[in-house]
C-alpha cells in the first residue's frame, strides 16, 4: 500500500509541474484573435532569441506578450497563491473547510482594494490597502470564534459574519463612489483576470512569489501546527509567532491576487482537498502539490472564461459554480472527519 | 534529569493549584493520583510549560524552566496528552515525526536522523510496522502508544503522561504501564504519570503524589506514605489496603 | 418584454394620442376633472394613472429629462440620486431641479418615507428594476409606471408620447417627436448618397472602460456606422453592455473607436489619449489612422436632446464626405433650445466636457 502511494505521489508531483506548463502552452494559443500555432512558436522564439531583422511589429507579438502572457502568469501565480494559502490555513485552523474566502480574507482584501481605488485613485497600487484589510478580517474572525476556533462550524460562522461585514462596507463604498469609478469597480469585484496589466503585475507577481515560496518552506511546520495549540507548544514551538506568520503570509498572497483580479474563490478549498485525497495529509506533499494544481486550475478556468464566448465570463463565477456544490458535499461529510 | 518544583501556584476561575515543594528523580516512575478535579492534569501541564504557571518555579537539573526557550525546553521535557488532536489522517510515521519539531528549524523538513528517531520510537513501543498506517484506523490502545512514541521521538529526559490508561481495556492498560516502567528503567528518564486507577499506580509507581483539590496531600514512596487513613482523606470514601500474593492492593 | 414590441406599442399609443389631439375638447370639459387613463408601460403592465397629475416622482433620469422637455418640470417633486448629484447636463437645462429632494440612491432603492412625504400622484421608475416597480406600488399605494427607451429611438419616441399622454402634454410631445424624426430624416438623406456596404466598423468603449461596450447603439447605426460588437449578445437586450476581452477588440480591428466622454475629464480612466498610447492596441487600424474620438454615450439611458446631437455629430465623423451644415455647436445649441427652451446649453456642456478637443484633430 505504501509503495502504491509513493508511486502515486511521484506521478502527481510530475504532473503538478507538467500540467501548468502544458496549460500555459494551450493558453498561449487560445484567444479571440486567431494565431496559428506555428506563428505562436516563431513569435516566441524570436522574442527569446532576437534574430536579425524579423518582420515588422505584428499584432501577434502584441497579443502574445501584452495580452495573453500577463494574463497567463497572473492565473498561474494567483492560482498557486490561493491553493497554498488554503492548504496552510486548513492546517493552521485544523479545519478542512477553511480557506481564504471562508475566513473573510477575500472580502476584506476586496474592500481594502476598493477603498484604495475609489479614494486614492488608480495611480496608487491597491495591494497595501488590500493586505491591511485582509489581515483585519482574519483578526476579526479569530476574535469572534474565540477558543473554539478549531471547531468546524464556529470559525465558518465567524468567516460568514466578517465576509458579510466587508460586503456591507463595500456597498457603502459604492454609495459614496461616483458612478464613473463605480462601473469598473463592480465588474472587477466579480473576478476577472482581464484587467491586469504588466504594471499591476510588477507588484503582484513578486509578492505572491515570495509569499508562496515561504509558505512552501514552512510546509513541515504546518504538520506540527495542525496538532493544535497545546500540543504544538509542548513540542517546543512558539505557536504565536508561527501562527501569525502563516496567517500573515496567507493574507498577503491572497490580498495581492485579489487586488488585481477581484474575488475569485473556492480554489483554496477545492485544490488542497483533492490533493489530500490523493496523497494523504502530510503537508510536505500537500502544500507544493497544491501550488502546482492551483496554478493549473485557475489557468484552466480563466482560459475557459475568455475562450468560451466573445464576451468575458467573470472567472469568479466559474470557480463558484464548481466550488459551491463541492463545499456543500464537504460540509455534509465534515461530521465524519475523513481527511 | 532531576525535576524540582518550588512554590508553584496556578489558578483559573475558582480552581487553584498550589504545590509548595516537590521533586522527581530520574530513572523512576512517579504517579500523580487523586480524585477528579484534583489538579493532576493542570499540574502536569504546568510542568510541561503548556500552561504558564502563575507563580513559582520549576527547575530542571537546577535550571529554571521559565528561562529556557521553547525548542530547548521541548528537548528536556515531553508531554503526552490524554487525547491526541487528530484532524488530519496522517500516517503513523508522519505523526510520530512531528515529535521532532524541536530539532527542525522553521523552514526545514525532517532529515535522516529525524526519520530514524521516529522509527526508533515506534520500535520501542512495539509498533515498528505501523509506519504507513493512517492514524484514524488505529484502535484507541494503539493510538495511545503512537502518542507515546511521538513524545519519545523528542528524546527528552523528562516524560510527563496525562492519564495514559483512561478508556483502555485491562490488557492495554497493562501494556502501556509496562512501557512506561521500561522507559524509566531502561532509559533513565524521569517519568511522571497521572492516573486515576490506583491499582495501576500501586503496581508500577516508584513514587506517589496524592493530590486533592489543587493541593498535595502526601508524596513519597508508597511503602512510606500509604495507609487507609490517607486513602480515605483523599477519596472521601472508606478504602481498605490488603496484601495479596505479596502485593498491596486497594479495596473499596 | 421585447423593446421592439414595446416600441411599436408605445408608438401606437403615441399615434392614438396624436389622433385624439386632432379633435377639439368638448365644450365644458375644461371645468371637469379628467378621467383616469390607462397606459401600458415598458414592462407590459397596464397601469391606471389619474387624469390630472400634479406631483411627480421620477426615479429614472431619462424620464425626468423628458418631463422637463415636455414643459412639465414644475410638477416634479422628487428625483433620483444620479441626476441631482452627478449629471452635469441637468443643471444646465433645469436649474430648479437642483432643489428637488432625492428619493432614490445609487442602488436604486427608494426611500419610502421620503416618497410618502412628497405625496406623489405617480411614480416613474426604471423597468430594469423589475421587482422594484411592483414593490414601490405596494409600499406607496401610488401608480408606478416603468419606462425606458432601452437604447432604441423607437422606444424613446414612444416614451415621449406616453409621457405626453399621461401628463396632458400631448401637443408638446408630438412636437418633439416630429422634430426628432425630422432631424433623423435629414441625416438619412445624406446617407442615401453613399454606396451601401461602406459603413465603417465602429467600436464603442463606454462606461469608463476599454472592454465594456453596448452591443447595439442606434446613433451609430443612424449615423452610417456599423457597431463592431453587434451580435455578441442577443438582439433583444438592446443597448445592454457586454464585457469583452482585449483580444476580441484586437480581433475585430474596428476602423473607428469611440470613447465615451460624457463625464468630466478628471474622472476618465479611459480617454482618447490612453487608447492611442496603449501598446496593446498599436496594431489597430483605428489607432494607426488616428480615428479614435470621443462621443457622448449614456449613463442611465438618454437625454433626448443630447442623443440627437450625438447622432448629428457622429454623422459628421463617420461620413466625412457629407455636405457641411452649420457647425456642431450651433446645431447642438438649437436642438437644446428646441427641447428645453434654454439658450447656449450645448456650449456650456462642451465647456465642461472639453468638447473642443473632440473634433479638433
Amino acid at each position: 500500500m505504501s509503495g502504491r502511494r509513493d508511486r502515486r505521489t511521484t506521478v502527481l508531483s510530475v504532473l503538478a509541474v507538467g500540467l501548468p506548463l502544458v496549460l500555459s502552452l494551450v493558453a498561449l494559443n487560445v484567444g479571440a484573435y486567431r494565431i496559428p500555432p506555428k506563428a505562436v512558436f516563431t513569435t516566441v522564439a524570436e522574442a527569446v532569441f532576437p534574430g536579425g531583422d524579423g518582420p515588422g511589429p505584428s499584432p501577434y507579438a502584441d497579443i502574445l506578450f501584452r495580452v495573453r502572457l500577463p494574463r497567463l502568469l497572473l492565473a498561474l501565480f494567483a492560482g498557486a497563491a490561493l491553493a497554498v494559502s488554503g492548504a496552510s490555513l486548513q492546517a493552521l485552523f485544523r479545519n478542512p473547510l477553511v480557506f481564504e474566502f471562508s475566513l473573510g480574507i477575500s472580502n476584506g482584501a476586496a474592500f481594502g482594494a476598493a477603498l484604495s481605488i475609489v479614494f486614492l485613485g488608480r495611480g496608487f497600487p491597491p495591494q497595501p490597502a488590500a493586505f491591511v484589510f485582509a489581515l483585519l478580517a482574519v483578526l476579526l474572525v479569530v476574535a469572534i470564534a474565540g477558543r473554539s476556533a478549531s471547531q468546524v462550524v464556529t470559525i465558518l460562522l465567524g468567516g460568514v459574519i466578517v465576509s458579510a461585514l466587508f460586503q456591507a462596507l463595500l456597498s457603502l463604498v459604492e454609495v459614496f463612489a461616483n458612478p464613473y469609478a463605480l462601473q469598473s469597480l463592480v465588474f472587477w469585484l466579480m473576478g476577472s483576470l482581464g484587467q491586469a496589466t504588466w504594471s499591476d503585475l510588477a507588484v503582484t507577481l513578486p509578492v505572491i512569489g515570495v509569499g508562496v515560496a515561504v509558505l512552501i518552506l514552512m510546509r513541515w511546520r504546518l504538520n506540527v501546527l495542525s496538532l493544535g495549540e497545546e500540543e504544538a507548544r509542548s513540542l517546543g514551538l512558539d505557536t504565536t509567532r508561527d501562527k501569525i506568520a502563516v496567517i500573515a503570509l496567507a493574507a498577503l498572497v491572497t490580498a495581492a491576487a485579489t487586488a488585481v483580479m477581484g474575488v475569485v474563490s473556492w480554489v483554496g478549498l477545492i485544490v488542497p482537498h483533492l490533493v489530500r485525497m490523493a496523497v494523504g495529509a502530510d503537508n510536505r506533499k500537500v502544500v507544493p502539490l497544491s501550488a502546482g494544481y492551483g496554478a493549473a486550475l485557475l489557468l484552466l478556468a480563466d482560459t475557459v472564461a475568455r475562450g468560451a464566448a466573445p464576451f468575458e465570463i467573470p472567472v469568479g463565477i466559474l470557480t463558484s459554480v464548481v466550488g459551491i456544490p463541492f463545499f456543500i458535499v464537504l460540509l455534509k461529510k465534515s461530521g465524519r472527519i475523513w481527511l | 534529569m532531576k525535576v524540582r518544583v518550588e512554590g508553584l501556584k496556578f489558578s483559573y476561575g475558582a480552581f487553584s493549584l498550589r504545590v509548595p515543594s516537590l521533586a522527581f528523580a530520574e530513572g523512576r516512575v512517579a504517579a500523580l493520583v487523586g480524585p477528579n478535579g484534583a489538579g493532576k492534569s493542570t499540574f502536569l501541564k504546568c510542568l510541561a510549560s503548556v500552561l504558564p504557571p502563575g507563580r513559582g518555579t520549576v527547575f530542571f537539573d537546577g535550571h529554571d524552566v521559565a528561562g529556557i526557550a521553547g525548542r530547548e525546553r521541548a528537548r528536556l521535557v515531553g508531554y503526552v496528552p490524554q487525547e491526541p488532536g487528530l484532524t488530519f489522517n496522517y500516517s503513523v510515521l508522519d505523526f510520530v515525526l512531528t515529535g521532532r519539531a524541536a530539532f527542525i528549524p522553521i523552514f526545514s523538513s525532517p532529515a535522516r536522523r529525524d526519520d530514524e528517531a521516529a522509527r526508533e520510537a515506534l520500535r520501542f513501543v512495539g509498533l515498528e510496522d505501523f509506519g504507513p498506517r493512517p492514524v484514524f484506523e488505529l484502535s484507541s490502545g494503539e493510538r495511545r502508544l503512537v502518542l507515546i512514541a511521538r513524545t519519545l521521538a523528542q528524546q527528552s529526559a523528562v516524560l510527563l503522561l496525562d492519564e495514559p490508561t483512561t478508556f483502555l481495556d485491562p490488557r492495554h492498560e497493562t501494556e502501556v504501564m509496562e512501557l512506561v516502567k521500561r522507559l524509566a528503567v531502561e532509559t533513565g528518564k524521569t517519568v511522571v504519570v497521572s492516573l486515576h486507577a490506583l491499582d495501576m499506580a500501586l503496581k508500577f509507581a516508584d513514587d506517589m503524589v496524592f493530590m486533592k483539590r489543587g493541593a498535595v496531600v502526601a508524596a513519597g514512596r508508597p511503602d512510606d506514605i500509604l495507609d487507609e487513613a490517607l486513602l480515605r482523606s483523599v477519596y472521601d470514601i472508606p478504602m481498605g489496603l490488603r496484601d495479596v500474593d505479596g502485593r498491596r492492593i486497594v479495596v473499596r | 418584454m421585447k423593446p421592439a414590441r414595446t416600441a411599436r406599442t408605445a408608438g401606437l399609443l403615441a399615434g392614438i394620442a396624436l389622433a385624439v389631439l386632432r379633435f377639439p375638447a368638448p365644450a365644458g370639459a375644461a371645468g371637469q376633472v379628467p378621467a383616469p387613463t390607462t397606459v401600458v408601460d415598458s414592462l407590459n403592465r397596464s397601469v391606471s394613472v389619474p387624469g390630472k397629475i400634479g406631483r411627480i416622482i421620477s426615479l429614472e433620469p431619462e424620464i425626468t429629462r423628458i418631463i422637463v422637455a415636455l414643459g412639465a418640470g414644475d410638477r416634479l417633486v422628487g428625483i433620483d440620486y444620479f441626476l441631482r448629484h452627478h449629471d452635469h447636463l441637468f443643471p444646465l437645462v433645469f436649474p430648479e431641479g437642483l432643489k428637488l429632494p432625492v428619493v432614490s440612491n445609487q442602488a436604486q432603492d427608494i426611500s419610502v418615507e421620503e416618497a410618502v412625504r412628497l405625496r406623489p400622484d405617480v411614480v416613474f421608475a426604471s423597468p430594469s428594476e423589475f421587482r422594484m416597480a411592483e414593490s414601490i406600488e405596494r409600499k406607496l399605494q401610488v401608480p408606478v409606471v416603468a419606462l425606458a427607451s432601452m437604447g432604441r429611438f423607437a422606444g424613446l419616441l414612444g416614451e415621449i408620447g406616453t409621457l405626453g399622454q399621461i401628463l396632458g402634454r400631448e401637443e408638446r410631445a408630438a412636437e418633439l417627436v416630429g422634430y426628432f424624426q425630422e432631424q433623423l430624416r435629414a441625416l438619412d438623406r445624406a446617407d442615401s448618397s453613399d454606396p451601401p456596404g461602406r459603413r465603417p466598423s465602429v467600436y464603442l468603449a463606454f462606461w469608463n472602460s476599454l472592454i465594456r461596450t453596448p452591443v447595439s447603439y442606434e446613433p451609430v447605426d443612424a449615423a452610417g456606422g456599423r457597431n463592431a460588437a453587434s451580435g455578441v449578445l442577443p438582439e433583444y437586450l438592446g443597448a445592454a453592455g457586454a464585457t469583452i476581452s482585449i483580444e476580441t477588440l484586437i480581433a475585430w480591428d474596428p476602423e473607428v473607436i469611440l470613447v465615451q466622454g460624457n463625464y468630466p475629464p478628471t474622472e476618465r480612466r479611459v480617454s482618447v489619449g490612453t487608447v492611442l498610447r496603449d501598446p496593446r492596441l498599436a496594431s489597430l487600424r483605428a489607432v494607426r489612422s488616428g480615428r479614435v474620438h470621443y462621443t457622448f454615450g449614456f449613463w442611465y439611458w438618454w437625454d433626448p436632446a443630447l442623443v440627437l446631437v450625438e447622432t448629428v455629430y457622429l454623422s459628421g465623423l463617420l461620413r466625412p464626405g457629407a455636405p457641411a451644415g452649420p457647425g456642431l455647436v450651433a446645431t447642438g445649441n438649437s436642438i437644446f433650445e428646441e427641447f428645453y427652451g434654454v439658450e447656449g446649453a450645448f456650449s456650456a456642456l462642451c465647456r465642461i466636457l472639453d468638447c473642443h478637443e473632440w473634433t479638433a484633430r
